[in-house]
């Protein structure tokens, strides 16, 4: 299938082909006679283009960009063996416009937004494929008591299957409402950026299947760059563009940065993005102070009101 | 080309419908019920008795030291179940033992578990002291057990108080530590809150247990009255504060069931109605005041178990509404 280049300042076509950002120049020569000898090339191709595990790794998910094709879910969904949701399996439509999966949750770990908003100039028809922020601090990882969460050496969060012992810390401790625990396996679950398939060299399932680039996979650093080029592009073409996850949107109140950027074209309330959330973990040192203080003011209480009795 | 329609043009109030991404809350729910619900309450009162334990034997002197032997013995009780309710509310309760593979700082619950488990050492070390004492007591023919001034080492009664705080405060953290609006606005509030009702349930469990053993000690009787009424005023006060500081997204706690579990459960049944009869019982006749406290303990228990109620319950549906998040987070 020939892909079309949508994103006309894109330097180079993440996502198009197995190609890590960061893991040196050796392919660029050799691209097109990758693409004819793929199968006898990979192994070698695995030892000199596997991502470097010093390197941060994320997401940029341009809303511009997407066209609500929902190859991203079904690329996830089948890499991942992901069953398809129980409260839409039947009804397969949730009536919210083309969206079937409605959230992100255990089972869905890439869900397609669809807003259809009217207004006088017309039908604003927005799509966005929502996913794990791989957040530079994350709430959900602060929060799990066992370690099973993990950040990666690619600079990922993760959950460890074989250790989460189900306690639900992390669900409500996610400010974006990502990890959720499946009903049927008793786990908490999300995207983990497809860890299995960075070891294996591989580009994410959800950016290899993108057809429109709107989901890019690469180093944060480029991607974040590259989002806020886009941004102000579209900006001076008139566009209500938000780049979100840096520390002006998205990624405030110690979180810090999202490793999954977004390009929005409208608020990210719209997008069910909270536009300024905050680590949770922020919250412990003024609520164990405060309960400090009222374990000092009992205390108090106690030497003055028993000692009467001595 | 059909587009599915049905739910974009009804007329009814569109905008709280569909607040935000057709009103899909922004965060997800915490899945606890009823028995985090019974832990809270539970956990509250085993932690919080053995700190008054601790604070009659460190402060008190001699004189009503035959309430600690009450304390360390409610307190054993109260923790018994708290175990069983933690690890069958977890998604695979095989794992519990993963809690104790890890120490990590960052997060109330793993500081919780280890809290939860030298708590549960020295509270069951404590209980076990007690009760080897009043075996030989009653092996001695109640010579012993009748004076029955017995208290455990002034070590092991520190660290039991300083346990005991931990496991009656940490509660209120761990929810504070978390995206949904009603636990994580006002975290300075929650946790005090939390430590000042389990000390109210505490010490209101300690005064039920003197009417099924008596503790034949008036002073001391009066002395856990005192601490009771003035915890529940404490508790009263951070409870208004709390609900008032929280503004708009008390709305959960204010409104419907919740509204009236907190209204009439929480500040009438558990607070307003105790202070009320602690006010007035020096009037009643003797031999109507113990029974008074007996009434105004079990109200307070009550109170203090819709209390742990209200606020899980709503924080449930505070996560669930995307208004409330999309406020707090601008």
């Amino acid at each position: 299938m020939m892909r079309t280049r949508i994103s006309p300042h894109h330097p180079r076509e993440f996502g198009s082909r197995d190609h890590f950002p960061g893991s040196g120049s050796v392919l660029e020569c050799a691209e097109s006679s990758l693409d004819r000898k793929c199968a006898d090339l990979i192994p070698i191709y695995n030892a000199v283009m596997k991502p470097d595990p010093s390197l941060q790794y994320g997401f940029l998910t341009d809303a511009t960009l997407c066209i609500g094709c929902k190859a991203c879910e079904v690329a996830c969904k089948q890499w991942n063996q992901l069953p398809a949701d129980s409260a839409s399996a039947m009804v397969g439509l949730s009536g919210f416009s083309y969206d079937n999966t409605i959230d992100l949750g255990a089972t869905t770990w890439r869900h397609v937004a669809f807003i259809e908003q009217d207004s006088p100039a017309g039908v604003a028809w927005l799509m966005l494929s929502d996913v794990c922020k791989h957040c530079v601090h994350a709430g959900c990882l602060d929060a799990c008591p066992t370690g099973a969460i993990v950040r990666t050496e690619f600079d990922t969060v993760v959950i460890q299957d074989n250790i989460c012992n189900g306690c639900g810390y992390c669900v409500p401790a996610c400010p974006f409402g990502v990890p959720q625990l499946d009903r049927s396996d008793g786990g908490s679950h999300k995207c983990t950026l497809c860890y299995d398939r960075l070891l294996g060299g591989m580009t994410p399932a959800c950016a290899k299947s993108c057809p429109t680039d709107s989901i890019r996979f690469g180093l944060v650093a480029e991607l974040r760059e590259d989002g806020r080029q886009r941004v102000d592009r579209l900006r001076s073409e008139g566009v209500d563009a938000h780049f979100y996850g840096d520390e002006h949107l998205g990624g405030t109140g110690g979180i810090g940065g999202l490793n999954a950027m977004f390009v929005l074209n409208g608020s990210p309330s719209m997008f069910g993005l909270p536009a300024r959330p905050s680590l949770p973990g922020h919250n412990i040192k003024p609520a164990a102070f405060g309960a400090l203080l009222t374990a000092a003011g009992f205390t108090l209480l106690a030497m003055i009101s028993m000692r009467r009795t001595r | 080309m059909t587009v599915p329609t049905s739910t974009r043009h009804e007329p009814e109030n569109e905008s709280t419908v569909r607040v935000g991404y057709y009103g899909v809350p922004v965060i997800h729910e915490p899945h606890w019920k009823w028995l985090v619900i019974g832990y809270f309450f539970f956990g509250g009162i085993s932690g919080s008795a053995a700190v008054i334990g601790a604070y009659v034997q460190l402060f008190g002197g001699p004189s009503i030291a035959r309430i600690g032997r009450h304390a360390a013995y409610v307190s054993m009780i109260a923790l018994a179940p708290c175990p069983l309710l933690l690890i069958l509310d977890l998604g695979r309760p095989s794992r519990f033992l993963n809690m104790l593979r890890a120490f990590r700082p960052s997060s109330p619950m793993s500081l919780g578990t280890w809290g939860l488990t030298a708590f549960g050492l020295l509270c069951t070390l404590s209980a076990a002291l007690h009760l080897l004492h009043d075996l030989a007591g009653r092996a001695d023919g109640g010579a012993a057990f009748s004076k029955s001034s017995y208290q455990g080492p002034t070590l092991l009664a520190s660290l039991n108080c300083l346990a005991g705080l931990f496991v009656a405060g940490y509660t209120g953290v761990l929810l504070a530590a978390t995206a949904v609006p009603l636990w994580s606005k006002r975290p300075g509030l929650l946790g005090p809150l939390f430590l000042s009702s389990a000390m109210t349930s505490g010490a209101a469990a300690l005064t039920a247990s003197t009417h099924i053993w008596p503790s034949g000690d008036h002073r001391a009787e009066d002395a856990l009255q005192r601490f009771e009424t003035i915890s529940t005023l404490i508790e009263g006060v951070l409870l208004l504060s709390w609900l008032s500081a929280l503004g708009p997204t008390a709305k959960p706690l204010t409104q419907g069931l919740m509204g009236y579990v907190v209204r009439n459960g929480v500040a009438g049944v558990g607070i307003a109605l105790p202070l009320t009869i602690s006010a007035i019982s020096h009037l009643l006749p003797s031999r109507f005041r113990r029974s008074a406290s007996l009434a105004s303990a079990a109200l307070t228990l009550t109170g203090v178990f819709a209390l742990r109620y209200a606020v899980v319950e709503g924080g449930r549906r505070s996560a669930n509404d995307p208004l409330a998040t999309i406020e707090m987070t601008g």
